[in-house]
């Protein structure tokens, strides 16, 4: 979960230039100007630091806690398939 | 009931030299060349050519990172010269207002070319197995008008213009329709093309029409209409204008820099690299039909010049032909001596010379034209110094394309109007 929470603040700071700060996982998403694209991106980077590629049919998440908790189901979810 | 009249009331560009607009007209005044060596470490051959670059360009610092990282950098040029031209038309940048009568009409002939080459660099030659998920919105031809759109709450159309080195000539020209036909009260114009990569180099290269000139002569590589010419220079850059309708302007108080009086399109229907004479010279009287102005009202040509062996008489024959003998004393010059072939973006930048060659009444030279070729002499050659204080006001901006598209703009200055 940390380890997700710092791939995404540095992706949005990098891309945004977001305050690392200010992504918890109580951010909603739009509070952080991610929209459906910046999500996508999101989705790849995680698929390239993490080495796994997400399915298709990802949930929308409303805050970043609901994104890493999709991303971590997904990656033991596949370590144990 | 009368027609609707076209004003140009704002201008901005993306300059190869670092400055402003004013400091880009100023050095194209004293024949300065922004024409640079540019080499790569591209493998298996790196490139190594005259080219234009936007070097000191820093989208981020311009757009902010946002922004800047959702487009490739034809968009990113565009983008900062559209808001630069919005500014300068006294328009208001970012705010969530939405414009039913305001439009964008943009050219580019290339689009997010870069974006598709570094998908195809990672999927061929780095071995990967998928690639960003921007690749598609970076790279379509429509995202630099798009964003445009976007953030200037641009609702009344969004449209984008492929036709070569014509495209963003025939950008403007659709774009002053719409606003002549009622179907908008401002619209915002221009090109924007960033062909400096890989693949599109050598695509020209292959055609052998590039100029050639290394290190110290690459400044003078581009020859319009010069006996020794070798070929064009490409580069990459964006211009923008703002049109607007001429009640709308004046109501507004905007500043009016010249009237778009008129456009003219045809196709050569002949050859698809070939120019071919009798097109270009029904876009020129097109055009003048269109402002309502005879041959011999016209001051001052932008030639397209782009320095290639077979495209500089061709046009020089157009105004032999169309302005009979008016032609040896009509001042032409063809400015891509300096800034280089930016592709879709050129009549863009050529526009906007053109309208700053007007409103100062100085027209920049044609640089490096040390012995005409006599296949196209016959016109008013400008070489040398700028041409001060002839009182020109009328002029024309021919953009001709591969494809056999032509367009070329009227445009004019009228000292009875409120020229700011």
């Amino acid at each position: 979960m940390n380890d997700g929470l710092e791939i995404v603040r540095g992706f949005l700071q990098k891309r945004l230039g977001v305050e690392p700060s200010r992504v918890t996982p109580e951010a909603k998403l739009p509070d952080l100007d991610i929209d459906s694209m910046i999500l996508l991106e999101l989705f790849f980077e995680f698929e390239e630091r993490l080495g796994f590629t997400l399915s298709r049919d990802i949930p929308t998440p409303k805050t970043i806690g609901d994104l890493l908790e999709t991303v971590k189901r997904l990656r033991t979810a596949k370590a144990a398939g | 009931m009368a027609r609707r009249r076209v004003a140009i009331t704002g201008v901005g560009l993306v300059s190869p030299y670092g400055g402003s607009t004013e400091d880009f007209f100023a050095r194209l005044l004293r024949g300065e060349s922004c024409v640079r060596h540019y080499a790569t470490d591209d493998k298996p051959r790196a490139l190594s050519l005259p080219a234009v670059r936007c070097a000191d360009f820093d989208a981020e610092a311009v757009l902010g990172k946002a922004l800047a990282g959702g487009a490739d950098r034809y968009a990113q040029l565009g983008l900062a010269a559209a808001f630069e031209a919005w500014r300068h038309a006294g328009l208001t940048v970012g705010g969530e207002q939405e414009h039913p009568d305001y439009g964008v009409a943009w050219g580019t002939a290339l689009g997010g070319t870069l974006a598709y080459e570094r998908g195809y660099r990672d999927l061929w030659q780095n071995g990967r197995e998928r690639i960003s998920p921007l690749s598609v919105v970076l790279g379509m031809n429509n995202a630099a008008a798009s964003h445009m759109s976007i953030r200037l709450g641009l609702a009344n159309s969004c449209l984008t213009y492929t036709v070569a080195c014509a495209s963003a000539a025939a950008a403007i020209g659709e774009a002053c329709r719409r606003i002549r036909d009622g179907e908008a009260t401002v619209m915002l114009t221009g090109g924007s093309d960033a062909p400096l990569c890989y693949g599109v180099v050598r695509a020209w290269e292959a055609l052998r029409i590039l100029a050639s000139g290394d290190g110290d002569n690459a400044a003078c590589a581009c020859r319009p209409f010069d006996a020794g010419r070798t070929g064009l220079v490409l580069g990459e850059g964006a211009a923008a204008l703002v049109l607007e309708d001429w009640q709308h302007a004046v109501a507004r108080k905007a500043p009016i820099l010249a009237e778009l009086a008129g456009y003219g399109a045809s196709s050569d229907h002949a050859n698809l690299v070939r120019p071919e004479v009798r097109g270009q010279i029904r876009a020129i009287e097109q055009a003048l039909a269109d402002a309502g102005l005879r041959p011999d009202q016209v001051d001052y040509i932008n030639a397209h010049g782009t320095a290639t062996p077979e495209g500089d008489p061709t046009e020089i024959e157009a105004l032999r032909r169309v302005f009979g003998e008016h032609a040896a004393g009509l001042p032409v010059s063809a400015s891509k001596s300096m800034h280089g072939h930016m592709m879709g973006a050129s009549g863009a930048v050529e526009a906007v010379v053109t309208v700053m060659a007007l409103q100062q009444d100085a027209l920049p030279p044609t640089a490096h034209l040390d012995v005409v070729d006599p296949a196209c002499a016959g016109v008013r050659h400008i070489v040398g110094p700028a041409l001060r204080g002839t009182g020109a006001r009328v002029a024309l901006s021919n953009s001709f394309a591969f494809g056999g598209s032509n367009a070329v703009l009227a445009i004019r200055t009228d000292r009875n109007d409120t020229i700011a």
